[in-house]
């Protein structure tokens, strides 16, 4: 909630805010699917701002555990936008995306991505 | 900003084989030591690049492409399959038709894993991951939206340096805007 996040992909927003994560309580973390509103945007984009839009986690400074005993964790908090379906507005990721996409079943975002960390 | 691993020292059994890289839908309840010893020899569930080109055929796809991963995606796939379905009932009918032959091919195996699926009730743009093979089921309109190919076949040829990455280990020298003159360091 409240949390501003870079937006990773072309589809025209630049910065959202958190307004809800959609699973967990204590809030959403690497990979997870939230609610957000568009805070900026660029001037011709698909999205504008004060549209309320989901987006998948795809960056987070906070570290994330994997299943080898690893940890992940990144410089910033970035989003890539989806509609409600899942179906990615832009259609370019930039910057890394985590292999933790894959078992959260957001393998296109990880194609469109241009590296995997 | 680049991923910070931190890994602890691990003698985990799948220490060299990262399972999640190999996109295993794991059931939550399973244990992942007993899993990764079966996806080490070759697992009934993954589709050979043959099987698929002709349920492919089957179905009648438009615009069959293989196209061997790039670099960057180079350790979590082998193979990327593109095709065109010209209704989103065909692109259904697409992943529906792969789903079944993986299921025919574990006839007889108590336990069947089944290759995951995105997208399915919307029916513009359905991920079927298999393994090594992913495929792509596009109709026309998403096909030309996200330009796939362009995105795949450009990546392979450039690979230019990232400057960010080159600009973080350089050490800069900061201004030195004191009076006092510089000591020459012998």
């Amino acid at each position: 909630m409240r949390t501003v996040l870079k937006v990773v992909d072309n589809s025209g927003a630049k910065k959202v805010m958190c307004i809800q994560a959609l699973k967990g309580k204590k809030g959403a973390r690497l990979g997870d699917t939230i609610v957000a509103s568009v805070k900026e945007a660029h001037p011709n984009g698909k999205v504008k701002k004060g549209k309320v839009v989901y987006g998948v986690v795809v960056r987070a400074a906070m570290q994330r555990g994997r299943c080898d005993g690893s940890e992940v964790k990144f410089d910033d908090n970035a989003v890539v936008l989806v509609d409600k379906q899942g179906q990615p507005i832009g259609t370019r990721v930039f910057g890394p995306v985590p292999h933790e996409l894959r078992k959260k079943k957001h393998v296109k975002i990880l194609t469109l991505a241009e590296h995997i960390a | 900003m680049w991923a910070a691993l931190r890994s602890r020292s691990s003698s985990s059994p799948f220490s060299s084989l990262h399972p999640w890289k190999q996109g295993i839908a794991v059931p939550p309840g399973l244990n992942l030591t007993a899993f990764s010893s079966s996806s080490i020899t070759t697992n009934k569930a993954f589709l050979s690049l043959q099987e698929i080109q002709t349920v492919l055929n089957d179905v009648r796809a438009d615009d069959v492409k293989v196209l061997s991963v790039p670099n960057t995606h180079a350790d979590w796939a082998d193979y990327v399959v593109l095709a065109t379905g010209r209704s989103t009932w065909h692109v259904k009918n697409i992943a529906q038709a792969l789903i079944y032959k993986a299921k025919q091919k574990q006839k007889g195996v108590d336990r069947k894993v089944l290759p995951s699926v995105e997208g399915q009730e919307e029916g513009k743009w359905i991920v079927i991951d298999s393994g090594k093979i992913i495929v792509h089921a596009l109709d026309e309109k998403a096909r030309e939206y996200y330009n796939l190919e362009s995105l795949w076949t450009t990546e392979t040829s450039q690979k230019d340096p990232n400057p960010e990455l080159e600009k973080a280990f350089v050490k800069i020298r900061p201004k030195n805007n004191s009076k006092k003159p510089v000591r020459k360091v012998a």
